[in-house]
């Protein structure tokens, strides 16, 4: 299979802030892929370069086969952008920015385009300047969706949806896998990059820390257990796939490897269950318990950088 | 009182975001005034001279319909007159666009919302607005006074004229509170507040052209007539500001009421909608930009009409004065073959310079659709970034040219159907306005090469340099800055006093042309947003 995306070793710095740090992204032709980390990681800054709408300071980028930055036009015919932070010109209604973006890609389907604003729930009469920001993100999607193209770049597309709207838009991805798009899907959600990638990358400060299929990164995606029992648990330490296990009288709490989840119920049950809560980890947990030591490097730009000065 | 809860904290709010910019409108709104008295203190010492420049003033229709009646031929009086209704040409617009960006703007963008969520009471932003901009408009008032009375002119007078002034702030204020109430965006309330600052400024011009067939009551209809009728140093009329006060005391009513029955962010009026699709032509970035600026043309393009017209009939009254000694030495050091075609050169050379700022602005527009992220939608689409720049600086081209036809032919019109002489007149006229086409050029080829290169500080750089460029002129025509120096500015080479030939006019298009390809040059080569 060929690369749709792959950057290797992308670094850019605005004045002494550096947001790209030898960041690396391989995406696979046809496949959906999640770009995850949080606020701040550099994710939009890699869309950008991807875009050639940035010129990266070092590493190397190639995006369908051209050069972003050269080949920004040739390029940009066969992708379709949804940016995080839509902004729409407020003169214009929403069905006429729709037709707009997608004719300036180079046409769209409008029976798909139909379709898509009725899933959507979209009103495109209205001016743009009176949507919220979940319409103005619809938009966005819409124009993008409805065109013919072989790759998304959606950065943190959901934001601002409702619940509904997301499960509607997870959906609509999960349709374009039969499609064969490429789709580089940026997040900070982990459930909704789980629900619909095929593999991810996650990054922080601006270095890409994993990148794998999601099975691979199955040890991620543990989840939160929370116990109150009717008398003491016996035998869960000795159960496969449970960390942090901590017994407090009939209280338990521990963290499960997805797959294990069964035979702890079954313990837990034996025991007797009065209360229970179980949780997938947030993505600040993730960080909190993989990259810890990470984190704290990259937080204190004066560690590892003897050269700074106070 | 909860629904007031927060005003005081909003009130700092506003003061800290636009202290400067307030103080800056009190110091330079309020210095016209000012200044005026002191000019005609210096100019007309004599009673005689006074009442023959009012004379002058009460006989020319165009200036009548601009400022209103003169009530007496003294200093305070003709201040009062000269300066007052062209001072609500600042207060007014700047009252409704306060109000609107400390209320209805707040809103739309969701910053409201964020105060909403704190302990703000529903009223709070609203009372805030009011307070500021009735206590800016007020010490405007107070420094118009204090520099009349220091001038030596009546301390009634003085007072009436400043707080008339203030008076019709707070009533346009007041509009401005309601207009804020009635719709979802910030474009229409203003618009609707300015069109009926239009509408009350037409009423009373009306009235007091028509006083003769019996008119006169329509001033009195206007709040704009009433900054008139409070008669400064011409035996005041106090009772005059109680129709201000309960006026605006009714408006302000009014806009709670609305606000009290409205949801946050909603408006009262139903939202406008546009078409479900987009028109087969708009499918290219010009298209777009053409889309984008069309409305903001048309706005200019009516505002120059209306110069225009008034302005050659204004030229045809002039150039009946040519007899005045004083203005045939002013023709004649102006090298224009009478004073109504002197006067019109002048003025059509400063329209040009304010055509000037529509060409920045067109140009600038580049920086705003980058800074608010809707060039990069653009350009994320299969659009070069010089087909997307080029569409906006077409625009910043040829804007200004079809401003300057317009305003060309309305003056043309205008002076041709008074002075009888249509045929003649207007390509004559024409042909001399469209002489500061190349010079505007310049300017937005400036904006267009700053942005290029230095997109963060664009903007400032442009205007500071169109302001160095007028500061220029002013020296020169005081003598103070030499000819050579002048000539930095590309408005020297197209003065209304000397006479432009081809070179310097294909030269300053040269320019503009470098200008312009180096920006693009510049945006060709850096990052996007």
């Amino acid at each position: 299979m060929t690369a749709a995306i792959s950057a290797s070793g992308l670094v850019k710095s605005f004045g002494r802030t550096r947001a790209l740090d030898g960041l690396d992204l391989s995406v696979d032709t046809g496949a959906i892929h999640g770009f995850l980390g949080p606020n701040g990681a550099g994710k939009t800054t890699t869309l950008r370069i991807l875009l050639g709408l940035l010129r990266a300071d070092a590493g190397d980028v190639q995006l369908l086969g051209g050069d972003p930055w050269r080949d920004a036009v040739a390029l940009h015919r066969r992708l379709a952008y949804v940016p995080g932070d839509v902004t729409l010109w407020p003169e214009l209604s929403g069905g006429e920015v729709i037709d707009l973006l997608g004719r300036l890609r180079g046409g769209f389907d409008a029976r798909r385009r139909a379709s898509l604003l009725e899933r959507f729930d979209l009103d495109p009469t209205k001016k743009c300047g009176t949507y919220s920001k979940g319409n103005r993100q619809k938009v966005a999607l819409i124009a993008a969706l409805a065109s013919d193209v072989e790759l998304l770049l959606l950065d943190e597309p959901t934001s601002g949806l409702d619940p509904l709207m997301e499960a509607q838009f997870r959906e609509i991805v999960m349709e374009e896998r039969a499609g064969n798009r490429t789709v580089l899907l940026s997040s900070h959600i982990l459930a909704e990059v789980e629900a619909v990638c095929d593999r991810v990358t996650i990054v922080r400060a601006g270095r890409t820390v994993e990148s794998g299929t999601l099975a691979e990164l199955r040890h991620l995606t543990q989840t939160s257990v929370t116990a109150e029992l009717a008398g003491p648990p016996s035998g869960l330490a000795e159960l496969p796939g449970v960390h942090d296990l901590q017994v407090d009288g009939t209280r338990v709490r521990c963290q499960v490897d997805a797959g294990e989840l069964n035979a702890v119920l079954g313990q837990l049950t034996a025991a007797g269950v009065r209360n229970l809560v179980t949780q997938p980890p947030t993505l600040e947990e993730l960080f909190m318990r993989h990259y810890r030591t990470d984190a704290q490097a990259g937080d204190d730009p004066s560690r590892g950088h003897p050269e700074v000065a106070r | 009182m909860t629904a007031l809860a927060g005003t005081g904290p909003l009130v700092r709010l506003c003061l800290r975001r636009d202290r400067l910019k307030l103080l800056i409108y009190v110091l330079v709104v309020g210095a016209i005034p000012i200044g005026m008295a002191a000019a005609y203190k210096v100019l007309y010492p004599t009673a005689a001279g006074l009442q023959a420049f009012a004379d002058l003033s009460m006989s020319t229709p165009a200036t009548v319909g601009m400022l209103g009646l003169i009530y007496a031929p003294t200093v305070g009086a003709l201040t009062a007159w000269r300066a007052g209704l062209n001072g609500m040409f600042f207060i007014a617009p700047v009252s409704i666009l306060l109000i609107v960006r400390y209320t209805r703007a707040e809103e739309a963008v969701g910053r409201r919302e964020l105060l909403g969520g704190s302990v703000v009471g529903r009223q709070a932003p609203l009372t805030a607005a009011l307070i500021v901009v009735c206590a800016v408009d007020l010490l405007l008032g107070v420094f118009i006074a204090a520099g009349l009375i220091s001038l030596g002119l009546s301390a009634a007078g003085a007072v009436v004229m400043g707080l008339s002034a203030a008076a019709a702030g707070w009533v346009f204020a007041a509009l401005a509170a309601v207009t804020a109430q009635l719709t979802v965006s910030p474009g229409p309330a203003r618009g609707m507040a300015l069109v009926m600052f239009a509408l009350s400024w037409l009423v009373r011009a009306v009235g007091d052209l028509g006083r003769a067939q019996g008119l006169a009551w329509l001033s009195w209809l206007s709040p704009l007539g009433w900054v008139r009728l409070t008669r400064a140093f011409a035996d005041e009329q106090w009772w005059v500001f109680v129709l201000f006060v309960a006026l605006g005391a009714a408006l302000a009513a009014m806009a709670y009421a609305l606000s009290a029955r409205r949801d946050l962010a909603a408006g009262i009026l139903p939202v406008p909608v546009g078409p479900a699709e987009a028109a087969p032509a708009l499918n290219s970035p010009r298209a777009l930009a053409w889309r984008l600026h069309r409305g903001g043309l048309l706005g200019w393009s009516v505002a120059a009409a209306g110069f225009g017209l008034l302005l050659g009939i204004v030229g045809v009254s002039m150039a009946g004065f040519v007899d005045a000694p004083q203005m045939q030495a002013w023709a004649q050091r102006m090298g224009a073959h009478d004073a109504g075609d002197a006067f019109l050169f002048l003025t059509m050379f400063v329209l040009g310079q304010v055509i000037s700022v529509y060409a920045i602005l067109a140009a600038l527009r580049l920086r705003s659709e980058e800074v608010e992220g809707r060039a990069e939608a653009v350009l994320a689409t299969a659009v070069s970034r010089l087909r997307w720049a080029l569409s906006h600086v077409t625009i910043a081209a040829l804007g200004p040219a079809v401003l300057l036809i317009v305003l060309g032919l309305t003056i043309g019109l205008g002076y041709g159907l008074t002075a009888h002489n249509l045929v003649q007149d207007s390509p004559r006229l024409l042909h001399r306005t469209l002489l500061t086409l190349p010079a505007i050029w310049v300017v937005a080829g400036i904006a267009v090469a700053l942005y290029g290169w230095l997109p963060r500080r664009a903007a400032a750089l442009t205007w500071a340099a169109f302001a160095v460029f007028l500061a220029l002129e002013l020296g020169w025509e005081l003598q103070q800055v030499s000819q050579s120096l002048f000539n930095i500015s590309p408005f020297a080479h197209v003065h209304w006093s000397i006479q432009v030939t081809a070179t310097p006019l294909l030269g300053l298009t040269a320019l503009a042309a470098v200008l312009a390809a180096i920006g693009l040059l510049g945006l060709q080569r850096r990052d996007v947003g």
